[in-house]
């Protein structure tokens, strides 16, 4: 079918193409020096659960740190996931929208139903030194274009409406720390029939 | 796009501009978090805007609903979630050997165990995965124990799998959280014979389990203490009484 396609008319069709299906991740850090009652919330019951699965997997009390339990006993790495259940009602109370990121009229914006929970760091004496990072994926979003440090971006998959010529809504996201692109699909050119 | 999509992402609601305070000047945040000096003391507030790597637009809103206290997941009497098989309440009184075994009140007993085919929950693999926000975290449970020392689940009857006796695992913690006793559950073989052999069309189909308790590694060296008493049929579902003695 391309083959057959008039050269003029790809040109077209390729302007109002957008850049791409892309997913932003944002990774969102709690330690004890975090000042929002969520990230308090979180930081304060995923410490008590730590606190008590650590237990399981250090029955003799003879390691200290996360690290340390990880390095010595086998199946400690599921200590992400058993703690992750402290940490998913407060997640769900999000309402689905990414916290911190706001688009350029100050709002949050992005949509996301992934997520993954890591320990970062703990200690089974030491509060302070917990250290948590919660990773937010957003829903799929449609790349339109990059100004200056902003993504142009549509929320879902736009670029059909982007082929028919149609306005769509938008939105400016600004690239910053600790968020990123965690996957891209490129948009495959067919001809508006 | 639908409303309830527009009004959540924000496009200028007539809801969203109401909250939104006047601009000082074109790029001024809308809102910051305070910082506060009273006296000596100093409580330092968002390091957003102290330079050109950690300048970003600060949300003008309050963020979602005002977060309220909420306990971990598997904080539930019912287990289940979407596990099927027979029926089975699990009843674990918790005593106190350094009170003449007095029941223990307001103790923590976190119990697990396999599903009808002998899986467990799954537990996220490396932590590199994403996982939905609606994703189950099934048989795994917590509860308080009462005035009795009673805890109580609704589950259903646990599978198998290859190399061990059927059990369930048990983790038992004072009202702070300190671990008092790791221990397992297990079922005498009557009961567990019945189910799988004949409880083919409550999806029991893996057929007589291969390992005894006689044999298990964890009970074969004396499981009195540990064994349960279980009653019941397939039909009305089976019942585990369990006592359980730590040092509190």
């Amino acid at each position: 079918m391309l083959a057959n396609r008039d050269p003029c008319t790809l040109n077209v069709f390729e302007k109002y193409m957008a850049k791409g299906i892309i997913r932003l991740c944002y990774r969102k850090i709690i330690d004890a020096a975090s000042q929002k009652l969520w990230d308090k919330y979180v930081f304060d019951d995923t410490y008590q659960e730590f606190f008590m699965q650590a237990q399981y997997y250090n029955q003799q009390g003879k390691y200290s740190t996360f690290q340390e339990l990880l390095d010595n006993v086998p199946n400690a790495d599921r200590l992400h996931h058993l703690i992750s259940s402290a940490a998913i009602g407060y997640i769900r109370q999000l309402n689905q929208l990414i916290p911190d990121i706001a688009n350029q009229t100050g709002k949050l914006c992005l949509p996301f139903s992934q997520f993954n929970f890591e320990i970062i760091q703990s200690h089974v004496q030491k509060k302070p030194d917990h250290r948590v990072a919660i990773s937010f994926y957003s829903d799929e979003l449609t790349w339109i274009d990059t100004i200056n440090t902003m993504l142009l971006i549509a929320y879902g998959q736009q670029q059909e409406a982007l082929r028919e010529g149609k306005a769509i809504a938008t939105d400016l996201i600004s690239l910053q720390p600790y968020l990123s692109i965690s996957s891209y699909q490129p948009i495959v050119s067919h001809p508006v029939l | 796009m639908e409303r309830k999509e527009f009004l959540k992402r924000g496009f200028g609601s007539l809801l969203g501009i109401a909250t939104v305070a006047p601009l000082v000047g074109g790029c001024s945040k809308t809102e910051v978090d305070p910082t506060t000096t009273t006296g000596t003391t100093t409580s330092t507030g968002s390091t957003n805007g102290s330079s050109s790597s950690n300048c970003s637009v600060t949300p003008s809103e309050t963020e979602g609903p005002f977060p309220t206290k909420s306990p971990a997941n598997f904080v539930r009497k019912d287990i289940r979630d979407d596990r099927t098989g027979v029926a089975f309440t699990v009843n674990i009184t918790i005593k106190n050997a350094s009170s003449s075994c007095a029941a223990l009140s307001g103790a923590l007993v976190d119990i697990w165990h396999c599903d009808k085919d002998g899986y467990y929950s799954e537990y996220g693999g490396s932590g590199m995965q994403s996982v939905n926000l609606t994703t189950v975290d099934f048989l795994r449970g917590r509860q308080t124990t009462d005035a009795n020392g009673l805890v109580s689940f609704t589950s259903i009857f646990p599978g198998w799998y290859s190399g061990r006796a059927p059990h369930i695992h048990v983790h038992i913690y004072n009202s702070s959280g300190k671990s008092l006793l790791v221990t397992q559950i297990a079922f005498p073989y009557d009961i567990t014979n019945t189910v799988y052999t004949t409880a083919q069309s409550y999806g029991y189909t893996k057929g007589a389990q291969d390992t005894k308790n006689e044999n298990d590694n964890v009970f074969s060296d004396g499981f009195t203490t540990e064994l349960a008493t279980v009653a019941g049929s397939l039909s009305g579902g089976y019942t585990l009484t369990h006592t359980i003695v730590v040092n509190a």
